[in-house]
Formats: structure tokens, sequence, C-alpha cells
């Protein structure tokens, strides 16, 4: 029953790209598209009463079947990705309705649902890797679809890097498979035995990962492809694309012993990437690039989880940035259709009280304060940590309250009144209110402390802001000519050797 | 962009053989080396032959644009309606026809449908590629 989740989004693709050369209304094209995604929520509905569960495609046996599974590791992965993605549909539907053919985007659309979904069922490395590319592959044309300029350019440098990604991950499962036999997942843990090669696959996989979650330092793809996208894609490159890495990394950490240098190495890295995140994040003057620097940083948390052998605080963490990272894109998004710009110096919601509330929730939720969603990952993730640890963690999240109060504060300075569309404004509020409402189910609540770490955060803001340091601009080492653009992808592939060989070479 | 009568004649008497060829392999798939993709391969360079020697616009009148995209996106849909119609025999892509003697054509159940439905889709989108690039290139 689990895969027809995928197989029903998979068909509403194809119909709809027969449909668009078959020259079929545009209404019924889009009932289709709607039918996909309603289909995935039926059937997530009625397969979710029977958890745990699992499955092996075409009832073979086990060694050679592909198994799929939906247990606490995917529940709120498919939860998160089917919430998110059901309002941006509805969101994309209000937002190309300007051109003339949607067919195309909406098949797309539905290919990266299917591939989503798809890998986070799977049980099995081969098939998450099949769909992990489904679903990138659609992105990236997405990306490619935005009519801004050095759009075509971001596109390019995300494929580049997230093929080399993609090549040497199978190259690792390709080693995994020598050395074990097997790709299903708990048939791997059943059989394995640790030897040099298991850590060297294991070194090999999880950079390439990183690479393709784009954590610090490998994040140099990142914020150009995330805040050129189109704005619902943006909500959903950052929300949930970003998220089927970690996925796979999860499915290496339950079916491989990961040694504990590596496991210190990627904490070093959550760490490292979770503050230059927020620092870069902190220096930008482009809205959604701003946000798009938060992914970086939110990333590492997600890493953390998986760093301290803690994975439901991983999962706990990735829903919760799902939500308000899409909802955050979503209604900036809304501001920047309306006002025509992504400065944050000439927005403004001052005129505008449902994207003010959506805006300001969301933020609470990012900076981690309950009763909002953002605050029970976090709470699981500090389960772990202890000493500098969590002095650097607190750090973060201090960090990240900072940027946000920035955000508010330029944004709430008044402007020209400029009405933005009701359908987008009103489901970045749904998607507000969600977060709230999930904290408040996982049973949260407001403290004092939580209020002593919001005045902090507008006391540091305010001293930043005296010193001037909001006034630095980065220095950028690349032009916008298409040979820099070679360069650059040229350097940073080094970079990402570089990064390889520590890696690897971090057992010996 | 023509080419001498010797190519022009020589692709329109393999063109045919290869599909012959490529329906051969979609269709014995399970039974003997090759299968789907493969399939759709060749049958593609069919396709290819005749526009590298006759010219894109001559070739485009008689594989039209519209025909590949219905080819290509209709199969895909048959492809995950077989998966689909399993899910009502107790699983999905559960092989649901059986029967037949070992080692003949029936004995693959819903495998050669499978094929078949990989060679027309892999087929049609190569030489659906071809066309989108071709547009680019092509200048006579």
């Amino acid at each position: 029953m689990i895969p027809t989740l995928v197989a029903f989004s998979l068909l509403a693709a194809f119909l709809v790209t027969l449909f668009e050369t078959l020259k079929v209304k545009e209404g019924k094209i889009k009932a289709v598209f709607l039918a996909g995604i309603l289909s995935s929520w039926l059937i997530f509905g009625y397969v979710t009463t029977k958890m745990p569960l699992s499955e092996i495609i075409g009832n073979h046996a086990k060694e050679a079947g592909i198994q799929v599974s939906l247990d606490i590791y995917s529940f709120y992965f498919i939860l998160a990705e089917l919430i998110l993605f059901s309002l941006v549909a509805v969101y994309s539907m209000s937002y190309f309705k300007q051109r003339a053919k949607n067919g195309k985007i909406y098949a797309l659309l539905l290919l990266m649902h299917a591939g989503l979904l798809g890998a986070f069922i799977s049980r099995d490395l081969f098939n998450y890797y099949i769909y992990m590319e489904v679903a990138s592959v659609s992105s990236f044309a997405l990306v490619a679809l935005s009519d801004e300029k050095g759009a075509k350019k971001a596109a390019y440098k995300y494929l580049a890097f997230s093929l080399v990604a993609s090549y040497l991950f199978i190259f690792a499962i390709g080693i995994i498979y020598l050395k074990t036999g097997y790709l299903n997942v708990e048939l791997i843990k059943s059989s394995v035995v640790v030897s040099r090669e298991i850590n060297v696959a294991l070194a090999v996989a999880f950079s390439a990962l990183i690479l393709k979650a784009g954590i610090f330092p490998l994040h140099f793809w990142l914020p150009d492809a995330h805040s050129k996208a189109p704005n619902p894609i943006s909500a959903l490159l950052s929300g949930i694309v970003v998220k089927a890495p970690i996925y796979g990394m999860l499915l290496l950490y339950l079916a491989l012993p990961i040694e504990e240098s590596l496991l210190n190495l990627l904490t070093l890295i959550a760490f490292s990437s979770m503050l230059v995140g927020v620092i870069f994040a902190l220096l930008q003057k482009n809205a959604k690039r701003l946000l798009a620097y938060h992914t970086v940083s939110q990333m590492g948390y997600v890493l953390l989880g998986i760093a301290t052998s803690n994975p439901l605080g991983a999962i706990y963490y990735a829903f919760a940035h799902t939500l308000f990272k899409g909802g955050l894109f979503l209604s900036i998004g809304t501001l920047i259709n309306a006002q025509k710009t992504k400065d944050l110096e000439k927005l403004t919601y001052r005129h505008d009280k449902i994207l003010m509330t959506s805006i300001i929730m969301l933020s609470l939720a990012i900076g981690g304060i309950p009763p909002f969603i953002g605050a029970f990952g976090k709470k699981f993730l500090l389960s772990n940590l202890n000493g500098i640890r969590l002095y650097l963690f607190y750090i973060a999240g201090i960090g990240t309250l900072v940027s946000f109060t920035k955000l508010n504060y330029y944004l709430m300075e008044p402007g020209k009144a400029i009405k933005s569309n009701l359908t987008q404004k009103v489901l970045s509020l749904i998607i507000a209110v969600l977060t709230l409402a999930f904290g408040v189910y996982f049973g949260l609540v407001i403290s004092y402390r939580d209020l002593l770490v919001i005045l902090v955060a507008i006391l540091t803001f305010w001293l930043l802001q005296r010193v001037g340091f909001f006034n630095i601009t980065l220095k950028k080492y690349f032009g916008e000519s298409m040979e820099e653009t070679g360069r650059e992808v040229n350097a940073y592939m080094v970079l990402f050797s570089l990064f390889l060989l520590v890696l690897l070479l971090q057992s010996f | 962009m023509k080419m001498s009568t010797v190519v022009r004649t020589t692709t329109k008497l393999i063109s045919p053989f290869l599909v012959t060829y490529a329906a051969y392999l979609m269709v014995y798939g399970h039974l003997s080396p090759g299968g789907g993709f493969q399939a759709g391969v060749i049958l593609a360079v069919s396709v290819i032959l005749l526009i590298t020697s006759h010219g894109y616009k001559r070739v485009r009148k008689k594989f039209k644009f519209k025909e590949v995209g219905i080819i290509e996106s209709s199969s895909a849909v048959f492809l995950v309606c077989i998966g689909l119609v399993g899910v009502l025999f107790g699983g999905f892509f559960y092989n649901f026809l059986n029967g037949g003697k070992f080692g003949s054509l029936l004995s693959g159940g819903i495998v050669p449908l499978f094929n078949i439905a990989v060679g027309l889709k892999v087929g049609a989108a190569f030489t659906f590629l071809f066309y989108i690039l071709l547009r680019w290139v092509e200048s006579d």
C-alpha cells in the first residue's frame, strides 16, 4: 500500500504532460494536479492508521526486492512534505497565473513531490538515491524557470554541484554493496563487518550528502539557487528538498556503525555551519538571501542531531524547519511579489496585519521560542549536549534571533502601502498557525526565560547596529560573466575535494 | 543539411531493421539479453540516423513533434498503471499475469509489458531530446 503514495503523484505528473501535449484546457490540468496531491494525502491518512508498516515492492523476497517503510523515521518527513507541498501548490497556482503555459511547471512540481515522497519512504540505499535524483532534477529545472537575472547561472551551479554529489554518493553505495552484498538498510546492518572500505564509503557518502544539503563549508551553491528561484519554489527548496540528503544520512546512520572520530568531525562541521550561516545571514541586505543563509545555519542543527547520535532530534528539527522556513519564504515572497523588490530596507509589512502576524510568528518559531514548534526540536537536540557545545548552541540560537530581529526591524519601517495577493497572504498565515498548533500539540509552554532570550537578542541587535556591523559589505570574489562562473565552479570544486580528503583521512 | 545519396539510401534501408530489432529486444527482454532501455535507445537511433542523413525538417514531417510527445507521456502513464493494477492482486508491481511454460514468451507475466512501455518511453524521450536540441542547431 505504501508505494501507491508515490505512484499516484507520478501518474498525475505523466497525465499532466499528456494533457499538455494534447492541448487540454488549463482548468482540467489544474484539476489533475490537485488530484495528484490530494491522493497522496488520502493514502497517507489511510496508511498511518497501521503504522509502523513495512513492505517489499512486488512481494519479492527481502534480499531481492526493494523495501519501503513507514515508521517514526519517515513519518515526520512525509508529513512535513505533504503539508508544505500542498500549501506551495496552491500558492504557485496564484503565483504563476500570468504565465501562458503552466503545464510543465505542474508536471515538474508533481515529479518533485513524487521524488521526495519516494525518497522518504525507502529503506534501500539505491532506491533512495534514484528518488532523490528525481526530486533534484526537477528542482534544477524549476530554479531555471525564474526570470530574474542570474537565475540560469544559479541553476547551473546547483546542477553541477548536485550531480558531483550524486555521483560520489552512488560510488559510496557501490562500495557498501561490494562489501556487504546488500542495498537494504536492515540487511546491511545485520551483515556488515567494519573495515577500512566501509569507513571510506561512509566518508565519501557523508561528504556528498553534506554538499547536497548545503551545509557549511559546502554551502556555496545554496544561497544563489534558493534566493533566485521563483518564490514558491524557494520555499520548497529550502523547506524540503534539502531534507532529502538528511534522510540519506539517517539511512546511513541506521545501516552502518559510524566511527567516533567521524561523528566528532561531523559535530564540528555542524557547529561551524550553525555559526557561520548566522554570521553571513546577519550581513545580508537581500531578504531572500538572508533566509537562504539561515537555511545553511539551520541545516547545521539538523546535522548536529545525526552527529550526536540523536536521530529523533534531527527528525523533529527537520520537521520544524520545513514548516517555518517554508512559511518564511512564502510570506516574504508575498511581500516581494507585491512590492517588486528584494531589498530589506525597501520592503515593509507595516500596513499588512496578516503578513505582519505570520512573519513575527514564524520568526519566533525559527528562533526556537516556545510554544512554537522550533523549540521542540531544539529541546531534543539539547539533550545530548554538554559543556562548550551547549554554549555554542545557545550562541547560534541567539544569533538567529538577532538576525530575525533585524529582519522585523527593517520590515516594520513604514513605507508605501501596496496590497498583496489575498490567497498568498492566507497561505502564509496558515503555515504560521500550523507552527504554533504543532508546538502546542507537542506540549510546549511559555516560560519567562524565553522572554529573557528575546530581550538579549534585541539588545545585541541594538549594540551591533550601534557598532555599524550591519553596514559591512562582503567582498565579491567572482564577477557576473560566464567565464567567471566557470572559475567559481572550479574554485569550489577544489574546496570540495579538500573537504572530501579531510573526511577520508580523519580515521588514519 | 542533406548528405549524399549513398548515405541517404543506406540509412533508409537500415532504419526499418533497427525498428524490428528494437521490437524484438522489447518483447524478448526477459528471455534474452536486452530489455526496455536498450530497445528504446535503438528505436531512437533509427530516427536519429534519418535526422542526420535527411535533415531535421524532412524527418519532422513524418515523425511529428506532438506525436512523439504523446507516445512519451502515454507510455509513462501505462507504466504506472501496470504497477497500480498490481495493488488489486496483492502488491505494487505484483506480477499478476502468470502462466505459460518456463522459458516461453508468456512466462514473463507483466515483464514484457513493462519492457514495451519502457522502450517506447525511452525511444520517444530520446527523439524528443534530439528534436529540442536540433531546433537551435539546424539551419537548413
